[in-house]
């Protein structure tokens, strides 16, 4: 029999802070991560990428003893220290049996990048015959999922879906389903990203698709998007369960939906992302003006924005006037593979706190683009329901639903 | 300490570990101080790095203490010449 899903347990490290409560806040006060670009020297070949939502003050040292820190890359970190504080937050005792029964489904769009540039830069830079003995383990797209596993013991099904941009909304919608069905009976997922390297900025430089300066979703002076990393990780359990052990719950997850739109490798089609839209909602019985929130892919690209507006419109008609629809990539950046883990954060806080996270750096009104994105200023809303969109690269598009926390 | 090899042996195995080279001597076992198999092939790559030598996969498997490895890198040092693949690059940082 199918069972309600709910999350009881956040961990979070992104461009807005190290835990759970620092990101909220820079949420609500608008507040974004965006700065100068740090730590990655591309002078020696011209790297125009200035700006970026980098994590800061993350020390690997604290986290990782006996030199182990050195087994994962960073984006594994990321995913092992978020782990680590979902299970503490959730409050859940870790029996063996339990430990057996949990679920593991990460996203990552590309995996252990550094690594594997390291390596590439001993062989054709640095003109060595070898490259590190951890180049593969690292560089793997799984290492996140499996160090999970490791680090917190947890040995049921354990996997990474790698969707480009939309990896994490996948791998959440994956193990909504999972618990739903009863294939475990709780679940670790997100999805984390660390790509800043000197070769991974020149690809996305060379897509034209980077903004000089800040990211302005929906905004008419918008100039494309600021790359982001970061992780999110969060707890699944059945509403029962975490009633039963008095747990807090954020929000329940009561639906997914996904495409594609089988049409470019770049550009977004109306069609796919709403359709996926549709899916989520029917999945969670929600009718389209049961939705208050909806967090938008809204990368702040020219292409993105109003594609993403029209899609909204056509699958909520007349109510899409009264939809926030906030795009939190304007604080925390585009995370690739872990930004539907970061907006899951966002968009499950909003849920519970009753305040809607604005679109920062917005400003000024584009005709393409005619929905209420809550500009700036975060607000004070109630709503029962929410969307979390994510579209990818490649065209494959998906949507989780969310409820307010059942009563 | 005052064997050069032995003291590049046991300042490299200090840095993969993280811990103060002082905790380690010759007689050091590798799996009592938590080495596994990982921290054995970063240590042998940085090894080589270090050395400018090749150590064949041969070797690795009868590694126990901190003394097999110094004994065997000055075998290797002894035997040959400085691998040419590593090419021209400073030893490992």
């Amino acid at each position: 029999m199918a069972r309600r899903v709910v999350i009881t347990g956040l961990g979070i490290v992104s461009a807005l802070g190290l835990d759970v409560a620092e990101n909220w806040k820079a949420l609500c006060e608008g507040r974004s991560g965006i700065g100068p670009l740090q730590g990655v020297d591309g002078s020696r070949v011209g790297l125009k990428v200035q700006n970026a939502a980098q994590v800061r003050g993350f020390d690997p040292l604290k986290h990782f003893e006996g030199g182990k820190d050195a087994h994962l890359d960073r984006f594994a970190q990321f995913s092992v220290v978020a782990a680590r504080d979902a299970v503490r937050d959730s409050g859940i005792a870790l029996t063996p049996e339990l430990r057996e029964e949990c679920a593991i489904v990460c996203g990552s769009a590309v995996g252990g990048q550094s690594a594997i540039e390291a390596g590439f830069e001993d062989l054709w830079v640095n003109g060595r015959g070898r490259v590190h003995p951890l180049t593969i383990p690292k560089t793997m797209a799984n290492a996140g999922a499996s160090h999970i596993a490791m680090d917190l013991g947890l040995s049921g099904p354990a996997y990474t879906i790698s969707t480009a941009c939309s990896s994490a909304n996948h791998a959440m919608g994956q193990a909504f389903r999972i618990v739903r069905d009863g294939l475990a009976q709780i679940a670790v997922t997100g999805g984390a990203e660390a790509f800043f390297t000197v070769g991974m900025l020149k690809a996305w430089e060379a897509m034209r698709v980077i903004s000089p300066d800040t990211c302005r979703p929906f905004s008419k002076d918008r100039k494309g998007m600021i790359l982001g990393e970061g992780g999110a990780m969060l707890i699944f359990e059945p509403l029962e369960a975490a009633k039963a052990r008095g747990a807090r719950i954020y929000a329940e997850i009561c639906g997914f939906g996904m495409t594609a739109d089988a049409h470019h490798l770049t550009q977004p089609t109306v069609e796919g992302p709403a359709r996926a839209m549709s899916g989520a909602l029917r999945e969670a019985g929600l009718a389209p003006e049961d939705i208050g929130y909806i967090n938008a892919h809204g990368t702040g690209t020219p292409g993105n924005d109003p594609v993403e507006s029209r899609a909204i419109r056509k699958v909520f008609g007349a109510h899409a006037d009264k939809i926030g629809v906030s795009s939190t990539k304007s604080m925390h950046g585009h995370a690739l593979g872990a930004a539907g883990a970061l907006e899951a954060v966002a968009t499950v806080l909003a849920l519970r706190n009753g305040i809607l996270p604005p679109t920062a750096n917005f400003t000024e009104r584009d005709p393409e683009c005619d929905l209420d994105y809550i500009p700036n200023q975060s607000r004070e809303a109630q709503v029962s329901a929410a969307l979390s969109n994510s579209f990818a690269f490649g065209g494959l598009n998906a949507v989780v639903a969310f409820r307010a926390t059942p009563r | 300490m005052v064997d050069p090899v032995a003291e590049k042996v046991i300042a490299t195995l200090a840095s993969v570990k993280r811990i103060p080279a002082e905790t380690i001597t010759l007689e050091t076992n590798l799996q009592e101080m938590g080495i596994d198999s990982l921290d054995v092939f970063s240590l042998l790559f940085e090894l080589e790095n270090a050395f400018k030598i090749s150590i064949p996969d041969d070797d690795v498997r009868s590694i126990k203490t901190v003394n097999d490895i110094v004994e065997g890198v000055k075998k290797l040092l002894a035997a040959a010449p400085p691998d040419t693949s590593v090419g021209s690059a400073s030893p490992a940082n």
